[in-house]
């Protein structure tokens, strides 16, 4: 391979791991995080809302195509500029350098929390065979389980702050690589509307461990027909 | 603080690849000494703070008054130009190192020339020779004259990139400087006429992509350059070119 197509393939990669933050897996996140509080609501309109998505048409292709390959590219590129930098926070202590530093190690630590909810929820789901209307009540029970202890709660509350941190300022990095934020008041009015957004993902996250843990509650199936 | 003499420690190598060493040295105070000021005594009489007879140490310097950029180094750790590191507004003993980013040539001073390949490899210049007589290129307005001038203050010291987490001795970063020059010579109405190439030059590993929107090349710059516009406008500026390549050509 020539320099010049290793130069387009570099880039391309690189401009799209921004992207793929954004359009799927930040919108993915925004989702998962709405379709979740509803169980602050109530435990029924919760259970609805899985049977909805545990009855698409093509769900694995869905699940595969637009979560599971975008969020394994973004991270293996991630990786890759994790150990393509040096973080200095200390010697050049400025906000944004520190930003830098902590959406390297976001990164790391929402990579190692999602093999984790991966491995205790998606993957015995299906191993199991609890789909379509039988993923609900499993799915529930699973996090009933999880909530029950502190370390559950512990490790969600982590993984929701890395997560929503480093999207809303993933979102902000990108708005700037992709040059959509120039101009210095630009960039710094954005990452507080940016942060404030992150700030109410966390607490939507947060408030439905919280009422997991408060109330953890157990359902039927859905009956259809 | 003891005003009757100034403290320096340094940070020492004899040849490029040679170990490096730490030596002290100790001068008498005078009033408004800069760095180079002490650097120029200890040429006198090159003796270290135990009586030790060494070489003189060496470093780079040319304009002194922060127009050139030579005698940039690291000044209690944190990357400056020595001519207006002040000895009155330091903390002792000052201690001085080369550059971390560049390759040491000798003690203070370090070869930076892979800024200059960055600047030829981006056409950082207007192109004016023809065969014959091109004629008067367009005009340029006002606030493009001034956008022009903050960024034409650029004197390819370094402060930015060895300060940059994503630049480092071994890789092939670019860095802000680079962008900054790129963006400087795209809005010129006759630079422009170069455009496409110097997007398709930082289009690539070690190109824009690879900034890590740290800020800090921003926060350490001595001319005060808008360099995260720079990097922001050459993301845009990219971002179109790519577009354009993919849906109109």
């Amino acid at each position: 391979m020539d320099q010049r197509t290793r130069d387009q393939i570099h880039y391309l990669i690189l401009k799209t791991h921004s992207l793929t933050g954004l359009i799927p897996v930040g919108a993915f996140l925004v989702l998962h995080f709405s379709i979740n509080s509803l169980r602050t609501v109530g435990v029924w309109p919760y259970q609805i809302s899985i049977d909805i998505i545990n009855n698409l048409p093509f769900l694995m292709w869905i699940e595969v195509g637009f979560i599971i390959i975008p969020i394994l590219f973004h991270s293996l590129v991630g990786f890759y500029i994790y150990f393509s930098g040096k973080p200095n926070p200390f010697r050049y202590n400025y906000p944004h350098n520190w930003m830098y530093t902590l959406q390297r190690i976001s990164g790391a630590i929402i990579f190692v929390f999602l093999v984790y909810h991966l491995a205790t929820t998606v993957v015995p789901k299906i191993w199991y065979g609890n789909i379509q209307f039988a993923a609900a009540p499993y799915l529930i029970d699973i996090m009933n389980q999880e909530f029950k202890t502190w370390d559950g709660r512990i490790i969600y509350a982590v993984g929701i702050i890395a997560a929503t941190f480093h999207f809303s300022s993933g979102l902000w990095g990108f708005c700037v690589s992709w040059g959509l934020l120039i101009g210095r008041r630009a960039q710094r009015n954005a990452g507080y509307v940016f942060a404030l957004f992150g700030l109410v993902l966390a607490i939507m996250g947060l408030a439905t461990v919280l009422e997991f843990s408060l109330h953890p509650v157990g359902v039927e199936a859905t009956q259809p027909g | 603080m003891n005003k009757k003499i100034v403290k320096l420690k340094i940070k020492r190598r004899d040849k490029p690849d040679a170990k490096a060493y730490w030596q002290e040295f100790t001068i008498p105070y005078k009033e408004r000494l800069n760095v180079i000021a002490c650097l120029q005594d200890i040429q006198r009489n090159p003796t270290t703070q135990s009586g030790e007879s060494v070489n003189p140490v060496t470093w780079d310097c040319n304009c002194l008054e922060e127009v050139c950029g030579s005698c940039t180094m690291l000044v209690n750790g944190k990357v400056r130009q020595a001519c207006t590191a002040l000895i009155d507004s330091l903390e002792q003993p000052v201690i001085l190192e080369p550059m971390s980013k560049f390759p040491v040539v000798r003690d203070l001073q370090v070869d930076r020339s892979r800024m200059f390949e960055n600047l030829k490899k981006v056409k950082a210049w207007v192109d004016i020779d023809g065969t014959h007589d091109i004629g008067e290129g367009p005009l340029m307005s006002d606030k493009v004259r001034a956008q022009r001038y903050a960024l034409s203050e650029c004197m390819s010291c370094g402060c930015c990139l060895e300060a940059c987490p994503q630049f480092s001795l071994t890789n092939n970063f670019m860095g802000a400087a680079t962008f900054s020059q790129v963006r400087l010579f795209n809005l010129h109405p006759s630079g422009s006429m170069l455009k496409e190439e110097r997007l398709e030059a930082v289009m690539g590993e070690g190109g824009i992509t690879d900034c890590g929107n740290a800020q800090v090349c921003v926060e350490v710059c001595p001319k005060s350059i808008p360099l995260t516009e720079s990097i922001a406008d050459i993301g845009r500026q990219t971002t179109l070119q790519t577009l354009k390549n993919i849906f109109m050509k």
